[in-house]
């Protein structure tokens, strides 16, 4: 599978660059921007990069105010997001994953960590587009089959189905244009003994009268 | 002594430059001297301006930057100066503007050294 596409924000950058170097050795696709504005435009185009490690401290928008608008915009496939941030007491911890972060990590970042991190979002990220797909997939089944009817008129004795049009249908045809089922034909054990098996001996009388006709 | 650049740090950074590429450990320490100068520079005259907000940020910012190259006393020089400024009181920084200034002149010879080598 293609790599994945990493944003790295920061204003600072020594911080942006050894991280970024860390990203491209586990692997990653990196891109970059110096602060926040810059981080919400690279956020805001029609395929933005899956993951994004923003800086708390940027000049401009913070980490967390460009988390909250991501969050916001409510997208089908939303930035897993991991704040970067020297903060670590536990209300800062608080204010970032509720303004809307998966995660963070303190600055300056232990490589180890940082990987292992951002693998986990990647692998959420890869959960979420697997389960788009099927989702996307049942809608399109869902669509192909035209909706049954919860109640069907049918005849009690010939068992034909009236249809919307109010045409009486048989079963086959009315089954095959709403569900795509196809019928095959075939008779059950009882039906044998009524219909088959009766029409099979009257068959085997006949041939036998021919026969006796013949050999006279 | 401590040394001035952690060398766990050091070897780390150079075991991120990946194969047939340009070195990363000497382009990080490139930057650090392109760049941190100018905030040093910015927290010396927000410092002189009394404004306590632009103090902590340059210092926050250099924190990053010293952490990321395992430069031990300018980082806890830089925590100082974050704490300072955030608390507001800027009335003793004297002492750790000067040494911010001596701590980042040892850093910026050990990776001229370094660079060479």
């Amino acid at each position: 599978m293609p790599s994945l596409r990493v944003l790295v924000a920061d204003d600072e950058p020594v911080s942006r660059t050894v991280v970024g170097a860390m990203l491209k050795k586990a692997g990653y696709e990196v891109a970059f921007a110096s602060d926040g504005e810059q981080a919400w435009a690279q956020l805001s185009v029609p395929t933005p990069p899956s993951i994004a490690l923003l800086d708390w401290e940027m000049p401009g928008l913070k980490g967390p105010e460009v988390v909250e608008r991501i969050r916001a915009r409510g997208d089908q496939a939303p930035t897993y997001v991991i704040l970067l941030t020297a903060r670590d007491s536990s209300a800062d911890i608080v204010t970032g994953l509720k303004a809307g972060a998966n995660d963070y990590v303190t600055k300056p970042a232990n490589e180890d960590e940082l990987i292992a991190r951002v693998n986990v979002g990647a692998r959420v990220v890869e959960l979420q587009a697997a389960l788009a797909e099927r989702v996307r997939s049942l809608e399109e089944a869902l669509a192909n089959v035209k909706a049954l009817q919860t109640l069907l008129p049918m005849c009690a004795y010939c068992k034909a189905i009236r249809n919307d049009q109010n045409y009486w249908e048989k079963v086959e045809t009315y089954f095959h244009d709403h569900s795509g089922v196809s019928f095959s034909h075939s008779y059950c054990p009882s039906c044998y003994d009524r219909f088959v098996k009766p029409q099979l001996d009257a068959l085997e009388d006949v041939t036998q009268a021919q026969r006796r006709q013949n050999g006279r | 002594m401590m040394p001035v650049l952690d060398p766990a740090v050091i070897e780390s950074l150079r075991q991120l430059t990946p194969p047939g590429e340009p070195d990363v450990l000497s382009e990080v320490l490139r930057l650090f001297l392109d760049d941190v100068p100018g905030r040093i520079a910015r927290l010396r005259s927000a410092w002189q301006d009394g404004n306590a907000v632009e103090v902590q940020r340059a210092a926050h910012s250099l924190k990053g930057s010293a952490g990321n190259i395992g430069a031990t006393d300018l980082l806890s020089v830089c925590r100082s100066l974050d704490d300072q400024g955030r608390s507001g009181d800027l009335s003793n920084l004297a002492p750790l503007v000067t040494a911010l200034e001596t701590e980042y002149a040892k850093v910026a010879a050990e990776i001229k050294s370094l660079i060479k080598s």
